[in-house]
């Protein structure tokens, strides 16, 4: 047997093995000296508690010190321990359709990749589209983002990235070099951050920015008004987000024949089309189309289950499969975000951080559009963009009364911004995948994301102010 | 002259000609046996894949396969570094032997140089993914502080 001497000083060894326990313990111990603070005026101490609550999530939603989900679970037995919510209460927030929407969603993700009917169509459009480089870039970048249109934009991410991979491998592009192979990698990754904003389907940020509407003022926000609402910055972004790509990084090969070859033999492997696709694909349509007509009526979450439970029906797919694919640690984050957000309104923690802090720097529809999507969009570079929904979104809605703006507007203002994450790696898996790939360095992310960052503000102000009035949205 | 061995270090995020070259000179003028090293660092697919499955919450499969599709990549990356270096080493007469490894990046490299009794090792700076670099110490250094022999960091 071996032993390793470690010859690091003695101090540096201790203090590598105490950061974690010392981290812990100074959140603890400032968590419990907040509690200890005198009550502001204005604000009960349920209030104070339920404050206490929301930054020690934040601490650790942006630390990153413990998974998402378990921050979550910070949430969940911290608010009926505290008596900022009566335990009922707290827990049967868990049953909001939000979470059962955004469970159905994901079951159904699972089932369309893994039918294959996902791969197949990717591989089928850029067979048939990519036939020049920058064509080929187009598609990968449009692709990404209606694919993303309709499955979680992390899920897309994760079944282009194989492919990319080997696309950019038969074209021998060398790694932190080739603009090409930048190209590709960063129509990936905004491709899919962009289409993931495009629908509910994107994420599960946007239903759980319903879920916190609806538990805090009751009202929701239908399938297809949002889509409406958020279109013509997906479609702004896509344009600039094409122009961007190939001025900072212009093309820089002939052909893509030996790619092109690539995307053939994978589209053959798969053979001819399955009845199981066909039928995964007809259920989804039937579902995006049931959430349009008739979502606002029987609700999201009832659809959404009714499709899964018309997968199993059919054998369609089994449950080890969909285990698989669906990581069940949502339901602990998205029912943590839920019961943090009810417990900021609810205990008039909410309110109070508008009055106190909030209106000292935005008092007019136009200020509270700027800086709330300013900080969302800056946020969301740091942390997980539900956990920003999570952070921001009890105390924007708490906006409403004070400037006479609709809460719905309110929840666009962050669940929006909250998903476009351009500029660093940390901030969504696909930008992080596009890193590690070593095609896309920190650097050039950083570089092309400042614009990018910028344009979806201004775009999204400039849409805030000319084009949701049209729509009814004020 | 000494019959200690040369390492040179390569690995999946720090390439460089100039490491080879430095390696090949010296193994040819002290006539030494050049043993290339890819590292594959798999902690970095791993990072990759459990970040989709921390926020993205995709589900196993997808973060495996993405964890395997990256290391598979990174392997390629591997026989491709130690075919160039193989290449050169050919050119200059150089007795070589190739070498890939997964694993962390300061103890693998330690542990194949205890392994292979290495007498210099060459290794290019590394450098730290994030703003952390400013207070801590680079990877390359902690090699460098913590190896039985000599050790050559290539700018």
């Amino acid at each position: 047997m071996r032993v390793e001497i470690d010859r690091r000083p003695i101090w540096v060894i201790l203090a590598g093995k105490a950061l974690r326990p010392v981290f812990f313990l100074l959140l603890a111990l400032g968590f419990i000296l907040f509690l200890q603070l005198p009550v502001p005026e204005g604000l009960g101490t349920g209030g104070m508690r339920a404050i206490a609550v929301f930054l020690l999530c934040l601490v650790l939603w942006v630390s990153n010190a413990v998974p998402v989900a378990i921050t979550g679970l910070f949430a969940i037995v911290l608010v009926p321990l505290l008596g900022v919510l009566p335990r009922g209460a707290t827990y049967s927030l868990f049953g909001n359709e939000a979470v059962f929407f955004i469970l159905g969603a994901f079951i159904l993700s699972g089932a369309v990749m893994q039918s294959g009917l996902s791969n197949r169509v990717a591989l089928r459009l850029m067979e048939k589209h990519g036939g020049s480089p920058k064509r080929l870039i187009i598609s990968i970048f449009l692709l990404a983002a209606a694919l993303s249109f309709v499955m979680s934009e992390h899920a897309v991410a994760a079944m282009l990235f194989p492919i990319v991979l080997e696309i950019s491998k038969s074209l021998k592009l060398r790694p932190g070099e080739s603009n090409y192979g930048k190209l590709l990698f960063f129509a990936l990754a905004w491709g899919s951050v962009i289409g993931g904003v495009g629908t509910f389907l994107g994420g599960a940020r946007v239903p759980l920015a319903m879920g916190i509407l609806k538990e805090t003022t009751g009202s929701t926000i239908g399938f297809l008004d949002y889509t409406v609402a958020v279109a013509p910055l997906v479609v702004v972004l896509l344009i600039v987000g094409y122009i961007v790509l190939t001025r900072f990084f212009p093309v820089d090969i002939d052909g893509v024949e030996n790619a092109h070859k690539v995307i053939v033999r994978r589209a053959r492997a798969l053979g001819k089309v399955r009845p199981r696709e066909y039928a995964v694909g007809l259920i989804l349509g039937i579902t995006i189309l049931l959430w349009i007509t008739i979502g606002k009526t029987v609700g999201l979450a009832a659809i959404a289950m009714l499709s899964v439970m018309a997968l199993f029906v059919l054998k369609l797919v089994k449950w080890r499969e969909i285990e698989e694919y669906v990581n069940w640690g949502i339901i602990l984050m998205y029912g943590g975000a839920i019961i943090l957000g009810t417990a900021l309104d609810r205990s008039g923690a909410a309110k109070w951080m508008v009055d106190a802090i909030m209106t000292q720097w935005a008092q007019t529809p136009i200020t509270v559009i700027a800086l709330f999507s300013l900080l969302a969009i800056l946020l969301t570079e740091s942390m997980s963009n539900a956990a920003v929904i999570a952070v921001l979104l009890p105390v924007s809605i708490g906006m409403a009364g004070r400037t006479n703006m609709s809460p719905e507007v309110l929840t666009y203002v962050v669940a929006i911004p909250a998903g476009l994450a351009f500029m660093l790696p940390m901030s969504t898996p696909a930008n992080a995948i596009a890193v590690s790939s070593d095609y896309i360095s920190v650097r050039d992310m950083a570089k092309g994301g400042v614009i990018m960052f910028l344009t979806s503000w201004v775009t999204f102000n400039l849409m805030a102010h000319f084009y949701w009035p049209l729509i009814g949205l004020r | 002259m000494t019959n200690t061995k040369i390492l040179l270090v390569l690995s999946t995020h720090v390439y460089s000609d100039k490491a080879i070259e430095y390696a090949v000179r010296r193994a040819r003028e002290e006539e030494r046996q050049l043993v290339a090293f890819f590292l594959l660092e798999s902690e970095l697919a791993e990072e990759a894949s459990e970040r989709f499955s921390d926020i993205g919450f995709t589900g196993d499969r997808p973060s495996a396969t993405l964890s395997e599709s990256l290391m598979r990549e990174y392997r390629q990356r591997g026989y491709e570094a130690l075919g160039r270096a193989q290449i050169k080493a050919m050119e200059d007469g150089v007795d070589f032997e190739p070498l890939l490894k997964e694993g962390p990046y300061v103890s693998t490299i330690l542990e194949v140089i205890r392994a292979h009794g290495i007498g210099l090792t060459v290794i290019q700076r590394r450098k730290e993914r994030s703003f952390l670099h400013y207070f801590k110490k680079g990877l390359s250094v902690k090699v460098k502080e913590a190896a039985s022999c000599e050790v050559v960091i290539i700018e």
